[in-house]
């Protein structure tokens, strides 16, 4: 991967807008009470990657794969155990003013906001804090409350907001400076639909006004939507990088089959993953239900055999169709991940 | 100019998220008239019932309630904010972060000082304290110097909540002592010489003795020379928080303590 040098203050950088070079983060915790023994926990194992100006650049992966721990070193939150990372040019250890100046990062969940005041209070606070000029504050804040679509209850106190109303409210913020690089974590958890949709929206809007933006979320049909490219991270490294089509390609010869079933046992389960046609059999638990999705390079002719496999199992709806990025990501995790990962990606709870 | 707007800008936020916590109001503006009351009621049966013995008590007792208001405001804020989320924020702002912290504990401490207000407004209403200073010109500008000292002592204590989430339990610790150490209600005279040197490089105490001998000294030079030491303490202490702070930012950068709530 090509690095830049770093950039004087103030110099108009030059290169990818974000880059991480082998980036590694390791954290030191402690087992025990009174006999204290000390460990260090590996968050992040030599993560690169490089975004180029003007792209929508996904980060996936599961629950403790290390992309909160990969943005918090991007935005100088945290130090980097080793490795570097430069943000349009600056590195993120030494020059931590010149990236701050030009990121705006917004982080999902309700924490984050001073509840006790209004939303426009917020802002308005922020907006010192980040430097806004004070005379064009105003202006900036309506303009973005407005395109957040919180006009209507910005003077509220934050205490009243729904989750959705708090992550627009996040989102004003992280852009109140007008960064030319944004980072979101994960900012469509716990949104409902129609909410998850306007953020979708607004998210494009970043990147057609210019902006590059690193997203990490959990919903792969938001990352296909939206990213130019995706990488995905798993136990600390980078598994696979490409376009939405490139991860898709890697399982684009397979055929899902999803098999509805009541009751279906681990042995059953057991007997699909045997047969020589099948690649992975994933299952979905549903609160009546489970959903087998089973990969198989032979398209849907082996559908017959593969009921037959199930035995007694009782089946219901049975269907066959191309594979999606999320069937190709599932298919990553339990590859790469360590056993635990790989066990919890055959078996996902819906 | 830009730096006064957004070291008053924070003040001002602070200030205001602060008149809304109980917890708060309740530290500032009622716990100092406890303390007035019985420091009134403890002066009266030491014989002590002149005009000036109640303004000497009302002014230690509204004094220990700025030294709460200044614990609180300043520690308890700032693990406040890392309960809410908020402090990785303010950290991670582009402005520098001393300037942030200094908003914080000029706002809690002039709140602080607006209880010694009430305080005494207590005593001349239900002790008939009668409202006189020595020096009045000079009150405001030793009050002046008395909020500068305890903002920079509160910024510096402030950088250990930054750092250790459990920061608070010093907080506390460090109440009461500070009381007794500072002769905020007993005369340092009483105290045992060895506690001297500790009252020395403590804000409260000279703070104390400026407001108390603009009041109720009978010479200009006490309250001048307790003015200028506040001056130079609190110097002293800016400089030691924003060396402490680049350490204290660096290792919560390091050890990732911001978001730990």
């Amino acid at each position: 991967m090509p690095a830049t040098q770093p950039q004087p203050a103030g110099a108009p950088p030059k290169g990818a807008a974000i880059e991480a070079i082998d980036l590694v983060r390791t954290y030191r915790t402690h087992l025990g009470v009174l006999r204290r023994k000390k460990i260090d926990v590996e968050a992040v194992r030599g993560v690169s990657f490089a975004v180029e100006r003007g792209q929508l650049f996904g980060l996936l992966g599961p629950n403790g794969a290390g992309k909160t721990t990969t943005i918090k070193m991007l935005i100088t939150l945290l130090l980097p155990t080793s490795g570097t990372a430069r943000v349009m040019g600056f590195d993120v250890v030494r020059d931590t003013t010149e990236v701050r100046k030009r990121i705006g990062y917004v982080f999902g969940g309700d924490r984050g906001l001073y509840d006790r005041v209004s939303g426009w209070d917020n802002l308005k606070y922020f907006a010192e804090l980040y430097g806004v000029d004070p005379a064009l504050q105003d202006q900036r804040i309506a303009a973005l409350v407005e395109m957040v679509g919180l006009t209507p209850r910005i003077k509220e106190k934050v205490e009243g907001f729904s989750r959705g109303m708090r992550q627009r409210l996040h989102i004003a913020r992280g852009l109140l400076h007008d960064p030319e690089v944004v980072f979101l974590d994960e900012p469509s958890i716990g949104l409902d639909p129609v909410g998850a949709r306007e953020l979708r929206q607004t998210v494009k809007g970043l990147v057609d006004a210019g902006k590059t933006v690193l997203l990490t979320t959990h919903y792969m049909f938001e990352a296909d939507a939206l990213c130019d490219r995706i990488a995905v991270i798993n136990d600390g490294r980078i598994v696979a990088e490409g376009t939405g089509a490139d991860l898709k390609s890697a399982v684009a010869n397979r055929t899902i089959v999803e098999i509805e079933t009541f009751g279906v046992t681990p042995d059953a389960v057991e007997r699909l993953r045997d047969d020589s046609d099948v690649v992975a059999v994933n299952t979905e638990e549903r609160d009546q239900s489970e959903i087998l999705l089973v990969q198989s390079d032979k398209g849907a002719q082996i559908t017959q055999r593969l009921m037959g496999l199930l035995g007694d199992t009782r089946i219901g709806k049975v269907v066959t169709r191309e594979p999606t990025l999320e069937d190709a990501y599932i298919d990553l995790i339990a590859r790469t991940g360590s056993g635990d990962e790989a066990a919890r990606a055959a078996s996902v709870s819906v | 100019m830009r730096t006064l707007h957004l070291v008053w800008a924070v003040t001002w936020f602070n200030t205001k998220m602060l008149l809304m916590s109980e917890f708060f109001v309740l530290t500032t503006f009622i716990t100092p008239l406890i303390f007035a009351t019985l420091a009134f009621f403890l002066f009266q049966l030491g014989g002590g019932q002149s005009g000036q013995t109640l303004l000497y008590a009302a002014l230690g007792s509204g004094m220990m309630g700025v030294w709460s208001t200044t614990l609180f405001g300043c520690g308890g804020a700032i693990a406040w904010q890392r309960w809410e989320g908020t402090l990785e924020l303010l950290v991670n702002a582009p402005t520098r972060y001393d300037f942030i912290l200094a908003g914080q504990t000029f706002g809690a401490v002039i709140l602080g000082f607006y209880g010694i207000g009430t305080t005494l407004l207590w005593g001349v209403i239900l002790f008939g304290m009668p409202l006189t200073a020595s020096f009045p010109l000079l009150l405001p500008f030793a009050l002046f110097c008395a909020v500068l000292s305890l903002g920079a002592l509160g910024m510096l204590i402030a950088t250990t909540f930054v750092l250790y989430r459990h920061a608070n339990a010093l907080g506390n610790l460090l109440e009461y002592p500070i009381w007794l150490i500072a002769g905020l209600l007993v005369p340092l005279a009483t105290l045992p010489f060895w506690v001297r040197p500790l009252s020395w490089v403590l804000a409260p105490t000279w703070g104390m003795d400026a407001i108390r001998g603009a009041a109720l000294g009978r010479d200009i030079g006490t309250p001048l020379f307790a003015m200028l030491m506040c001056v130079v303490l609190a110097v002293i202490y800016y400089v030691l928080s924003r060396i402490a702070l680049r350490y204290v930012l660096y290792k919560a950068r390091r050890e990732a303590t911001l978001s730990l709530q």
